[in-house]
């Protein structure tokens, strides 16, 4: 079975998790690894040895999150769900296996996740996003949210991209244990900077840096695309962040529905760990500029009949 | 209610209309638009009744459209520059009583017989003195304007406007804040009347205000910049290719020194141009965002700080939500369709309930067919229309942000870009382009600035690349 890249291990004293601990687990975890599976690693050469990058994998399996950070030359570190903290089988394990616990329910959840993620990247090391947000329960590639630019511009650092095949044969959807002896690809794209993209200050440059980015994990893991968001935004409207100033308020409402667009059916999954929370909708509701009345909450918008579409 | 009413309450003495070295003031104007409403009442004209305006920027336009609302009648402006043919098939469909003609429209006069209305001469009706009638007051729900809305969407729609939807808009922009329009302003019409920036925006708001319009019957780049110096002009409104030309006349740098609010509609004002007015001309010149089908203003950046690509942000009392194919709003800094309410969104569409549930819901939603973002700070920004959407192997690609692009290259005057079918990734990127440049070197340029599935496939030289008047790409008339 073939081996992963030569692992370098990066001292991190000043992120979370037990150094010693970290050390040896992750040791074991790259033996395990290739011991039992045949992991196929491919532009190892694209991840910068020293100094910040966002490693961004498409997502599948639960288990990406091993086999991706396998795949890497160095350490990298990832937010998660800070319930794991409240574990005590999970309370130092995950933080030694670079995961930095993220409290993901208060009301600035997303900043505070980004901020985390700047400290990261700001102590030169690797730090990993699922640009989708969540696990793709349709086999494709969604489209990604803006978190992972927003932090690469933030941090100059360069965006590496993803794409895997084969996990979804080692841990199906719904299934705790991993198939052994399955074959997984593991391959990372060039890096790509966000001052290549345009003004980063112009917020549509993330969006316009996120897109290529995407498509180059489609080319590299072979996925279709589709441009909707992977799995439910609920979570991403509770975790209402950043709000613009007034006159402006950000309130989670809905236009009604055209009746004559079709609509895809979305697959629905919770949200799992080590993903971009993403930001809160597009809505605003300007109040009137004299006596302004307590804000209604609008209904759903309906949408008009479109001939042909 | 009624917009008619805009004109009352103002001092008398003080000037509402310059035409030509003509002035008119309020008291002068009130008499006039009385004896117009009177004249309307004598031909049996009321309530519900439509009134076809074939007038350019003059004072009979004002008094037509007053003298007709103050009536209960329903206006509907008509550009009165087309040819002959075109003016009888905009006509048609507006099931008008009769055809009132300005001064530019009088060509008009020698084909009457080839319109189903009168025709009602503006120069004789101005000698008339029929008794004078009070305003009709109507309910705010009630059609005050019909608007064609050719827009880039192909197929002409005649949009039905309320007195309150245009009312809303006015009263956002009239008061006494200093970002809003008074009594001492003096705003420059020069657009044309019957676009609902030039309607509603300019001259309705600056007579609501009480202050004085200034009207240019066709743009002209120098007489304009005359005009703004002679009077005084504090208001000015434009679209992208008049600002275009102001930006390149050669115009002493303090030619523009009044001017107060400088705001540029209709379509994307290019970023250089902006820095040309800024640093040449001294006037900071404000995006809006808005359509006919909301009586204009839905967003805009009065008074706020310049973010150059923005449109501003929604005005108060706009709901407006950013939302994906399948009608979910997207994250703030995503991509969306915009969707909007607000009181000044139209009734529909003329006779075509099919167009009208097309973008407009029960509950009055109108789904607008552009799409845009948010910034962190509820700054809006556009970025191509719904239809004109292309997509690549699933990906989105704005034609408008490939168009940038390619208009980067030096050789390069115009770029249009739609989307063509292609066997393996669904639709591929076309450009046409007008320039002294070559395919191997755009395909050279466009490899270094665009992502590979936003690069065009297919390069057309031409020489004319389409566009509205104001300014408005014309992808459709590439795509047939």
């Amino acid at each position: 079975m073939s081996k992963g890249a030569k692992f370098l291990f990066e001292s991190a004293p000043d992120l979370p998790g037990n150094e010693r601990v970290s050390q040896y687990g992750l040791a074991l975890i790259r033996s395990v690894v290739s011991g039992l599976w045949n992991v196929t690693v491919e532009g190892v050469e694209n991840v910068p040895r020293e100094g910040p990058a966002v490693i961004t994998p498409n997502h599948l399996s639960f288990c990406d999150s091993i086999f991706v950070p396998y795949a890497l030359p160095r350490r990298a570190w990832a937010i998660g769900k800070g319930e794991y903290m409240d574990d005590w089988k999970t309370k130092h394990l995950f933080p030694a296996f670079g995961m930095i616990p993220v409290d993901r329910t208060g009301g600035k959840a997303a900043m505070d996740a980004l901020d985390t993620a700047a400290k990261v990247l700001d102590g030169g090391h690797l730090f990993m996003i699922y640009p989708e947000g969540t696990r793709s329960r349709s086999g494709n590639l969604h489209k990604g949210r803006t978190g992972a630019a927003r932090l690469a511009a933030r941090c100059d650092a360069p965006i590496i991209p993803v794409g895997h095949v084969g996990t979804l044969d080692v841990q199906p959807p719904g299934e705790f244990m991993m198939k052994p002896r399955k074959d997984v690809t593991v391959r990372f794209g060039v890096p790509m900077w966000a001052r290549d993209f345009g003004d980063p200050d112009d917020p549509r440059v993330k969006r316009k840096f996120t897109d290529a980015v995407m498509f180059e994990i489609a080319a590299l893991s072979g996925q279709d695309y589709v441009h909707t968001y992977a799995g439910d935004k609920t979570a991403a409207i509770e975790e209402s962040a950043t709000r613009p100033t007034a006159p402006s308020q950000v309130v989670p409402t809905m236009p009604t529905k055209l009746a004559s667009r079709q609509h895809r059916v979305k697959d629905v999954v919770a949200a799992t760990d080590v993903v971009d929370p993403g930001l809160p909708p597009s809505v605003v509701t300007a109040g009137p500029a004299t006596a302004p009345t307590k804000p209604t909450r609008p209904t759903k918008p309906t949408r008009p009949t479109r001939p042909g579409s | 209610m009624n917009l008619a009413s805009i004109i009352d309450g103002h001092d008398g003495a003080s000037i509402a209309l310059i035409e030509d070295g003509r002035r008119v003031s309020y008291a002068e104007l009130r008499e006039r638009v009385a004896a117009m409403r009177a004249h309307f009442g004598s031909m049996g004209l009321g309530l519900g009744d439509h009134v076809a305006v074939a007038c350019g920027n003059e004072i009979h336009f004002v008094v037509a459209t007053l003298g007709a609302l103050g009536a209960g009648c329903v206006v509907a402006p008509i550009n009165p520059y087309s040819p002959i043919n075109e003016l009888k098939r905009k006509v048609a469909p507006l099931d008008a009583r009769c055809i009132v003609i300005g001064a530019v429209a009088r060509d008009m006069l020698d084909h009457a017989d080839e319109f189903d209305a009168p025709l009602i001469d503006m120069k004789t009706v101005a000698d008339s003195a029929d008794a004078p009638s009070s305003v009709l007051d109507v309910d705010p729900d009630h059609l005050a304007f019909l608007l064609s809305t050719s827009g880039v969407s192909g197929t002409p729609k005649i949009a039905m406007l309320s007195h309150n939807n245009l009312a809303w808009v006015q009263q956002s922009i009239v008061g006494d804040g200093p970002q809003q329009l008074r009594a001492d302003d003096v705003s420059l019409a020069v657009l044309p009347p019957a676009h609902i920036l030039g309607l509603n925006l300019v001259i309705l708001s600056a007579l609501r205000a009480g202050g004085a319009v200034v009207l240019q019957h066709r743009f002209d780049v120098d007489e304009s910049l005359r005009l703004v110096s002679e009077h005084q002009v504090t208001m000015i409104v434009g679209a992208p290719p008049m600002w275009q030309r102001w930006a390149a006349a050669d115009a002493p740098a303090d030619a523009m020194a009044s001017v107060r609010f400088a705001r540029s509609g209709a379509a994307s004002l290019p970023a250089d141009v902006y820095e040309r007015l800024r640093t040449h001309c001294g006037v900071e010149v404000r995006q809006g965002y808005g359509l006919t089908e909301s009586s204009a203003a839905l967003a805009t950046g009065r008074g706020l700080d310049v973010r150059v690509t923005s449109v501003g942000k929604p005005l108060p009392g706009v709901e407006m939500v950013l939302v994906d194919d399948d009608g979910e709003p997207v994250d703030i800094g995503d991509i969306g369709e915009v969707v909007v309410r607000a009181p000044s969104v139209f009734k529909g569409y003329l006779n075509d309930p099919e167009a009208t549930a097309s973008i407009l819901t029960d509950d009055g939603w109108l789904w607008t067919g552009d799409v845009g973002l948010f910034d962190d700070d509820g700054y809006l920004y556009l970025v191509d229309r719904v239809k004109d959407i292309i997509i690549v192997s699933g990906f989105n690609v704005y034609p408008a942000e490939v168009e940038d692009v390619l208009m980067e290259h030096p050789n390069v005057r115009g770029a249009l870009v739609v989307g063509g079918a292609h066997g393996a990734t669904g639709e591929t990127v076309i450009a046409h382009i007008s320039g002294d440049v070559s395919v191997e070197d755009l395909a050279e340029f466009a490899s270094s600035q665009l992502s590979r599935y936003k690069r065009p496939t297919e390069y057309h030289i031409v020489e004319e690349l389409p566009q509205t008047a104001a300014g408005k790409r014309l992808r459709r008339e590439l795509r047939k």
